[in-house]
């Protein structure tokens, strides 16, 4: 079976259009984001954070359990809902002074809710030290990927990919976790920001750079084969080429992504999700931000009709 | 038919790896085996069989388990704890008790400000540079604080070496301490260990009583005995406290909370009081208390006696059945005698920390000290009030809980209320009977944790060497209390900073769904590519197949934990191992399209394909690093499976399948069904 056989599709003519559209897009988001604020997890603001499933006979409110929580000198509760209905995650943050042991939580609901039996489900406890510490590791963990990666592409192919390389990288995270914010504030899934949630950005980060390396190594290769050729139509050319496996990758990957938001459980369902955003942006970012962007600096910074020149005489002019 | 030499290597990177796959494997294999068996036993009640199973299989049982593969907290259930020593509070108790100063305080408080704000920052530089720049200029020298030992080397550096080696050795003492108290907790298959310069990881599986946790292991349990002296001398020494922080303007009503009725009734009794025996002293002094309103009573009581107010001062008078005479501390004129201290529950804190200051502990001294009792007094509690003692006792411990040799959660046959025996050594036995020898109908007050557990009256000499501790609300309290006895008391003081408890009931929803998911994505995938690339694709498939295998083989060599995200690494290495496939495949098609052979197009497609492969792997592999490095519990694990499933891949995906198509070509095949359209088929 194949789908893409040679393909002869334009991809470089629009895109202006789709760099100009993805920078907008990301303004945009990063701003939603910055004027909604972050809803982070315990694990980078520290708390106390219970979750517990009821089981009895009626359906429990999260009013009346925030109310219950209140009552028992619980103050500043925060009720989620955890998955399936009467499950919920109750956050207490850290105060001064008070221990909160699921115990005593327990106990209390216990006694507001004398026709339910209550199941601890998990417990977590992060003390504020270690909060901000996986706070700033997290924020190490980013820029330091990034470095590594630029880096690294740099190194195989040349500088200037290196830094296309990166552009599409932060386009990917910057949107995977833009998207990921909206839909937590909608309610569907909870991605809050925690740990897991890092773990999902820079499992997306390291496998978005991997389409875009299937199209610039296919580039290096190219460009050596067809020395001649207008540039432009050279990266085409690459793309086309290429296109077969990064449509049949990206559907795999989002297969198998898809299977694990619906199916995996709550623990696994956010960090699927971002990911499967991350992938599908990645594919798109490779196409149209990391070539795009190798194209516009050579054609904006360094001047070169790219329709006329070809790799060779790029090179010849650079060395000149 | 004669094997090639060429064809025996390939054969062998197929089978040898799976092989040894199957080896890694096997414990685990065998150790559920088993331990299935021994569940039955167990469900059976039968207890001979059981002991005959264990004799028999307990040694394989035990060697397979540790080299199986284990399951992580977040599928099996259980508590992971994160432990800090506190170095500060060690450093504080290493100096010499009487050399401590506002000096010496104020660069403990300044370290530690920076040492809660930044990360795991080795604390010892921190403290120096601080000492550097606080204690050095006002003169003062690290041996003004810190004894040299034995060693008539009194250099900063021999001083520094051994402070390094002391918080060394607490921390490692510490894991010690940790690792018998959970031993004999009675938890199987624990793991500890030390994490940066001073914290400790534990992970218990199957566990999930919190609070038992916290206990076990945040107590230092540290036991002293030492000898009561609720003397004047005591009391005197109260008075000067008040004087000093009536002198300093310190306000002791900070500390009540709202309306704390013993607290106001104790100042009310206190205050009126004072108002009486103002009344009756010097008739020619005016009344202060004269014309003022409860509350304003109250008020200036609490400016009057800014310490003393907080609790309540009886004096004993000598013979029987007289009355404890309340105590106010307007005048330095305390008769000698035995008195008592009552404190209520809100005023504890407060009189900890204004203990805790430098000022008032040069005014203590080094001789006394007052502690507070470990639990309320009973017959207040049972009326819904929270009173405390406060005992005098005299600072240096007559004996230590080294010498306890052992200790027995039991039930007291005098009233069943639950306690702990406690056996000493020979040392101990000798030195316990010397000192209950000499204190025949004084009080000892046996104290852990810098709180009097009890304060028994010494009847008669103790030549047995046994002693107990009572008061312990429950017997689970009691043996918990016995664990640590029992293990030993740690030098370093430690906090919880990090807990996660996993309850069993979300362990086991996880696998399923995890198990579940897994299945139904390789199935697909598994289906797209048989479909999509017809028989290469099955070859496709299989090397998927050898590499989750083997994946899972050397996840249990290294004795590691799959978690969930370890789960969804494997399922996430599925889908890249396919693409790996993928690539190299869609790179014959290309070849075979442009009129190569098959040989060829084999050939060009690994060939080119290898260089794109390693690199988009590598760069994968950097952020799994990453991750490993900064992340914690579970999200190791998600990165330790990607990364170990990327170096698999690389095998699988190059080496595995080219040798299934050299073995294909080898039996002179020069078309292969790669899902290419009929009119390619070379």
């Amino acid at each position: 079976m194949q789908f893409f056989h040679d393909t002869k599709i334009d991809f470089l003519s629009k895109r202006r259009i789709f760099f100009f559209a993805s920078i907008i897009i990301n303004i945009v988001g990063i701003l939603v984001v910055a004027l909604k604020g972050l809803d982070y997890g315990i694990d980078f603001v520290g708390g106390t954070e219970v979750g517990i499933k009821f089981s009895g006979s009626s359906a429990v409110q999260t009013e009346e359990v925030r109310k219950a929580m209140d009552e028992a000198k619980f103050s500043g509760s925060e009720i989620k809902s955890y998955g399936k209905s009467d499950e919920f995650l109750i956050r207490l943050p850290n105060l001064v002074g008070k221990d909160y042991s699921s115990s005593a939580i327990m106990e209390s609901l216990k006694k507001a809710f004398p026709n339910q039996t209550l199941t601890l489900l998990k417990v977590d406890k992060i003390g504020p030290k270690v909060g901000a510490e996986l706070r700033s590791k997290a924020f190490m963990a980013l820029g330091l990927s990034f470095l590594m990666i630029m880096l690294y592409i740099a190194f195989r192919f040349e500088f200037l990919y290196g830094l296309g390389a990166i552009v599409a990288l932060v386009h990917d995270a910057i949107l995977a976790f833009v998207v990921a914010v909206m839909v937590h504030d909608l309610g569907i899934i909870n991605l809050e920001v925690n740990q897991s949630m890092l773990a999902a950005m820079l499992t997306v980060i390291g496998f978005s750079v991997h389409d875009t390396v299937i199209i610039f190594d296919r580039i290096r290769e190219n460009r050596e084969k067809h020395k001649n050729m207008p540039f432009i139509d050279m990266v085409n050319l690459s793309i086309n080429e290429t296109l077969s496996r990064t449509i049949n990758t990206v559907m795999t990957a989002v297969l198998v992504l898809i299977v694990i938001t619906v199916f995996g459980g709550e623990v696994l369902q956010g960090f699927a999700f971002v990911m499967l955003v991350g992938f599908v942006t990645g594919a798109y970012s490779s196409i149209y931000v990391a070539s795009a962007f190798v194209a516009w600096y050579l054609e904006s910074v360094k001047k070169y009709d790219l329709h006329v020149e070809s790799y060779a005489s790029i090179s010849a002019k650079a060395k000149a | 038919m004669t094997l090639k030499k060429g064809l025996l290597g390939k054969w062998l990177i197929i089978v040898l790896p799976l092989l040894a796959a199957g080896l890694l494997l096997f414990p685990t294999f065998r150790a559920s085996q088993l331990e299935k068996q021994r569940l039955e036993l167990v469900k059976a009640k039968n207890e001979t069989a059981l002991a005959a199973f264990d004799k028999e299989n307990g040694e394989t049982l035990r060697k397979n388990k540790e080299q199986s593969l284990k399951l992580g907290l977040d599928l099996r259930g259980g508590i992971y704890v994160t432990l800090e020593a506190d170095v500060i509070r060690l450093l504080e108790e290493s100096a010499m008790r009487d050399a401590v100063d506002d000096v010496f305080l104020e660069t403990l408080e300044k370290t530690r400000q920076q040492v809660d704000a930044g990360g795991d920052d080795d604390v010892l530089p921190v403290f120096l540079k601080n000492f550097d720049a606080i204690a050095r200029p006002k003169g003062r020298k690290l041996f003004s604080y810190f004894d040299a030992g034995s060693n008539r080397d009194l250099s900063e550096d021999a001083i520094v070496k051994r402070l390094e080696r002391n918080i060394n050795e607490a921390i490692d003492q510490a894991i010690e301490v940790v690792r018998q108290r959970i031993d004999k907790y009675g938890v199987a298959e624990t793991t500890i260990q030390k994490q940066g310069t001073r914290r400790i990881v534990i992970e218990l599986p199957g566990v999930n009583n919190e609070a038992e946790v916290r206990s076990l292991l945040q107590t230092t349990a540290r036991l002293e005995f030492k000898l009561v002296r609720n003397n004047a001398q005591i009391v005197r020494t109260f008075y000067a406290i008040d004087q000093l922080l009536k002198n300093k303007g310190v306000d002791a009503s900070a500390s009540t909370t709202a309306t704390a009725a013993t607290a106001s009734t104790a100042t009310t009794t206190a205050a009126s009081t004072a108002t009486a025996s103002a009344g009756s002293a010097d008739s020619a002094k005016k009344d202060p208390y004269a014309g003022l309103t409860d509350d304003q009573k109250r008020e200036k009581f609490k400016k009057d006696y800014p310490f003393t107010s907080m609790f309540v001062t009886y004096f004993n008078p000598p013979g029987e059945g007289q009355q404890p005479i309340p105590v106010i501390y307007e005048k330095n004129e305390f008769p000698e005698g035995d008195y008592s201290f009552q404190i209520p529950d809100e005023s504890v804190q407060k009189f900890e920390e204004i203990m805790a200051r430098a000022d008032v502990r040069r005014i203590m001294g080094t001789e006394y000290q007052a502690i507070i009792s470990a639990k309320p007094e009973p017959f207040f509690e049972r009326q819904g009030v929270k009173l405390y003692y406060i005992y005098g006792v005299l600072a240096k411990p007559e004996l230590t809980g080294d010498v306890i040799s052992d200790a027995t959660a039991t039930f007291d046959p005098t009233n069943n209320a639950p306690m702990v025996m406690m056996d000493m050594n020979a040392d101990g036995s000798a030195s316990w009977a010397r000192i209950t020898g000499a204190n025949i109908k004084k009080r000892i007050a046996i104290v852990l944790d810098d709180r009097v557990y009890s304060a028994p009256t010494v009847q008669n000499k103790i030549t047995g060497g046994r002693s107990q501790i009572t008061g312990s609300s429950t017997i689970d309290e009691a043996r918990l209390l016995e664990i640590v006895l029992k293990a030993g008391a740690l030098k370093a003081p430690v906090k919880i900073v990090e807990e996660r408890v996993i309850g069993p009931s979300l362990g086991e929803d996880s696998i399923r769904k995890g198990i579940i998911s897994g299945a139904i994505a390789a199935l697909l995938v598994v289906l797209f590519m048989i479909l999509y690339y017809a028989t290469a694709g099955v070859l496709a498939d299989l090397a998927v197949l050898v590499n989750i295998t083997i994946i899972i083989a050397v996840l249990a060599a290294f004795a590691g934990t799959l978690t969930l995200p370890g789960i969804a690494g494997l399922i996430l290495t599925l889908g890249m191992a396919v693409d790996t496939n993928i690539l190299v495949f869609e790179r014959i098609r290309e070849e075979l399209h442009h009129g190569r052979s098959l040989r060829a197009a084999v050939d060009e497609g690994f060939k080119r394909a290898f260089n794109a492969i390693l690199d988009s792997n590598i760069t994968t592999m950097i952020t799994g690093a990453i991750l490993y490095y900064l992340g914690t519990g579970p999200i190791r694990g998600f990165a330790v499976t990607l990364m170990i499933g990327i170096v698999i891949t690389l095998f699988t995906g190059i080496t595995l399948s080219k040798v299934f198509f050299e073995l294909i070509l080898s039996r002179g095949a020069t078309t292969f069904n790669l899902g290419q359209p009929a009119s390619e088929k070379a």
